[in-house]
């Protein structure tokens, strides 16, 4: 799979610090290898988002619940009449 | 990887989760929000980021345990909350409203999200139950159908790989994705 786990065991602090330094020196010298660093540095950002949005969906799916579910009503109401005092 | 993120394995598990923290912590919060002269909508939005942050924190590779979980979302809430109202109080010159840009970048990663959300959906949750829930590989193996332990890593690697692909070909930078 390339270099993948490489840039991997390199961006996660997974790699013995001679190791490390081989790397960083073959990424100077190596602008494909660079480029594929930023790449891989950006797609962790990308599944950070996506997670979050998943998480966040969830969390909102909760909310509906609570508001929707007879059972949670009593629960709810008095979170809503908290804010009829101020 | 820490074992207490078993806890976290499926939708239902994560619900549950979630639900007790509701009914645990939202009460507070939202008190809290109220005098603060915030609108249920304001707190509803500073606690769903409250469980966002906690959750990252509690799947963390190791997490510390949390003692008093209803004073540390409560202490999230806050900070959150101060961060709000700075923002929403910021005295800014009318000619600075309404003048958000959203740029072709910022287009290009709404679209490139939107494409790995139904293209590549099931790489997409392999990704983020390894590197966002955190969990074990044994159990990621179990919970996506792998066979073992080095099939789901080898699946995991590939769909890194494709997703690094899709960020290459659509030439994005970081700027797109930082919050």
């Amino acid at each position: 799979m390339n270099n993948i786990k490489t840039i991997e065991d390199y961006c996660f602090g997974r790699m013995a610090n001679g190791d490390a330094l081989l790397f960083e020196a073959n990424v100077l010298l190596n602008k494909k290898l660079a480029e594929d660093v930023t790449q891989q540095g950006i797609t962790y950002e990308v599944i950070k988002k996506y997670s979050r949005k998943k998480i966040r969906e969830e969390i909102m799916a909760v909310k509906n619940k609570l508001v929707a579910v007879p059972e949670h009503q009593g629960f709810m109401q008095r979170i809503i009449n908290l804010f009829k005092k101020y | 990887m820490a074992e207490s993120n078993n806890r976290f394995l499926t939708v239902e598990m994560r619900e549950a989760f979630f639900m007790a923290l509701y009914k645990k912590a939202f009460s507070p919060v939202a008190h809290y929000v109220a005098r603060m002269g915030g609108s249920l909508d304001e707190a509803q939005d500073i606690f769903q980021d409250v469980l966002v942050i906690y959750y990252e924190k509690v799947t963390a590779a190791g997490a510390l345990t949390i003692v008093n979980e209803k004073a540390y979302l409560l202490g999230i809430a806050k900070n959150l909350w101060l961060q709000h109202y700075k923002t929403v109080h910021k005295n800014l010159p009318l000619n600075e409203y309404d003048t958000e840009v959203t740029t072709d970048e910022q287009l290009a990663s709404g679209k490139i999200l939107l494409y790995l959300e139904t293209a590549g959906k099931r790489c997409m949750e392999l990704l983020k139950a390894f590197y966002y829930d955190h969990l074990p590989v044994c159990k990621l193996a179990a919970e996506f159908g792998y066979s073992g332990t080095h099939s789901a890593t080898v699946a995991k690697y590939k769909c890194l790989e494709k997703v690094r692909d899709t960020v290459k070909q659509n030439s994005l930078n970081y700027a797109d994705f930082i919050e």
